[in-house]
């Protein structure tokens, strides 16, 4: 498979590529590391008259540490991220979803820019175009029809990106720059729910992220993420589980966050389940009850080879693991 | 549209002119004739295009060339110096760590920059630096019995 024919662009500054941005609007899209969009050029998901490259613009590959929050660039890779030892210290959790990304090939290059964009994926839409063709174009191929649930009247694509949950679970926040100026907002709200476009970006609103600030909550506080894919290094997560607890002196649970990926098509807030958290200490039997109810809020389709059945008896194995590890429970 | 590249291929300095829509893996190929990178499944998941890129492991099927611009890039036919070959690919040769060959250069490759960065590595950590590697032949035994060796030695 060869790549379409497109033209490159790589500004050295944000403003231009903003410029760019709001000059070929839809015909053009943003690359950071490529791994995803690549594969997607290659399969014609995607089919850009322009590219523009952030490479060249200096200020998006740091990480910084601001006393109460990090600041990470959305051009930093995974290996980046892995190698932080203000990560590894601070934000144990986010650098084990980093490690957890396909390979070590990959992590060298993908970013965590890219990885919170990440487009919601499908075993009928993320298939060549020879393949694709022996079916009617599906929703999210702008089509009219769901291969995987016929009859529901929208698409159904999983999102499942390994970054996104760890960070919602802290409460990071994001900054997108427009024509308009600068706007800030929490990750959870940049997802839109709708599987054909599944954040603001891919909506079309001419922004480039240029931040991801994380708030470093305070008091005694434990995160972790749990996944599960079937085939390490190459598979997306089937589930990813994302949990964040502050836990006082006496054990009893003060706050609590459950975020899932894989299951839905954003990253999904396991509340109910938090809301049985609160309050308690936790125990094996508490653990167990909550990863249940975890399962019940979350509705995951065919969107890979396994069942979704499959999909949420392995979603409340890895809830009860990550919530184990966040609980001190070995 | 083409674009002009200044890179360091195996030790020689290189200005190219290439098409932006070309994969690193197809100006190797095509433009240069370094077939010893393969193409595997091009989708990024295999290895087998595995490339050192200023000294990290990337596969050079999902990395656009003019990405590659000012950087360093090592490929399997980099490594054998005046008909004498690397030390690491003579522990392949003698663990019999080959057997169709297809995965060899990737395997080579990360293991060189496993070594560089680490070069008492644990089985894990050996395991952990090829798991992007996919070997058909499931020859993974011998593969890391000649890691192992060269850490040994």
């Amino acid at each position: 498979m060869r790549l379409p024919e497109f033209k490159y662009f790589e500004p050295a500054y944000l403003d231009e590529a903003i410029d760019l941005l709001g000059k070929h609007g839809n015909d053009c899209t943003v690359i950071a590391g490529g791994t995803e969009l690549v594969v997607a050029l290659k399969q014609r998901l995607q089919n850009p008259k322009y590219l523009i490259s952030l490479d060249k613009v200096p200020s998006l590959k740091n990480i910084t540490d601001k006393g109460d929050s990090i600041s990470i660039g959305p051009l930093c890779t995974l290996e980046d991220i892995i190698k932080s030892k203000l990560i590894e210290e601070k934000l144990p959790a986010l650098r084990k979803a980093a490690w957890e990304v396909g390979s070590p090939l990959l992590r060298s290059v993908a970013t965590i820019g890219g990885n919170i964009c990440l487009n919601t994926r499908c075993r009928f839409y993320n298939q060549s175009l020879f393949w694709r063709s022996s079916r009617e174009a599906c929703f999210k191929a702008g089509g009219g029809v769901c291969h995987v649930a016929k009859k529901e009247s929208h698409c159904n694509s999983a999102f499942a990106a390994d970054l996104p949950p760890v960070l919602i679970s802290y409460g990071a926040k994001i900054k997108l720059r427009g024509a308009k100026g600068t706007r800030v907002l929490p990750l959870e709200s940049f997802y839109t729910g709708d599987g054909r476009f599944p954040n603001e970006l891919l909506k079309g609103s001419r922004e480039i992220l240029t931040e991801i600030e994380i708030p470093l909550p305070q008091g005694s506080y434990a995160g972790s993420y749990h996944k599960f894919r079937l085939r390490g290094s190459i598979d997306f997560p089937l589930v990813g589980a994302a949990v964040r607890l502050n836990i006082n002196d006496e054990k009893i649970c003060e706050e609590a966050r459950i975020i899932l990926t894989g299951v839905g098509p954003a990253p999904v807030e396991a509340g109910q389940a938090c809301a049985k958290l609160v309050g308690q200490k936790l125990s094996a039997d508490l653990i167990s009850t909550v990863a249940g109810t975890a399962v019940s809020e979350i509705r995951p389709f065919k969107t890979t080879l396994v069942s979704p059945r499959y999909h949420q008896k392995m979603a409340r194995v890895v809830m009860a693991e990550a919530l184990r590890e966040a609980g001190g429970f070995k | 549209m083409k674009k002009t590249i200044h890179l360091v291929i195996n030790d020689e300095e290189k200005s190219l002119s290439v098409d932006v829509n070309k994969t690193l893996l197809e100006v190797l190929r095509e433009d240069l004739g370094l077939t010893g990178t393969k193409r595997g499944c091009n989708q990024g998941e295999c290895g087998a295009c595995t490339v050192l890129l200023n000294g990290k492991p990337v596969s050079s099927c999902s990395l656009l060339a003019v990405k590659a611009d000012g950087k360093t890039i090592v490929t399997i036919e980099g490594l054998a110096q005046d008909g004498t070959l690397h030390p690491i690919q003579k522990a392949f040769n003698e663990k019999g760590a080959i057997q169709c060959g297809f995965c060899t250069p990737g395997m080579i490759l990360v293991t060189k920059s496993l070594l560089e960065q680490n070069p008492k590595p644990q089985l894990a950590e050996i395991k952990e630096a090829i798991s992007g590697n996919i070997c058909r032949c499931t020859g993974y035994v011998k593969i890391i019995e000649a890691i192992t060796s060269l850490v040994d030695s």
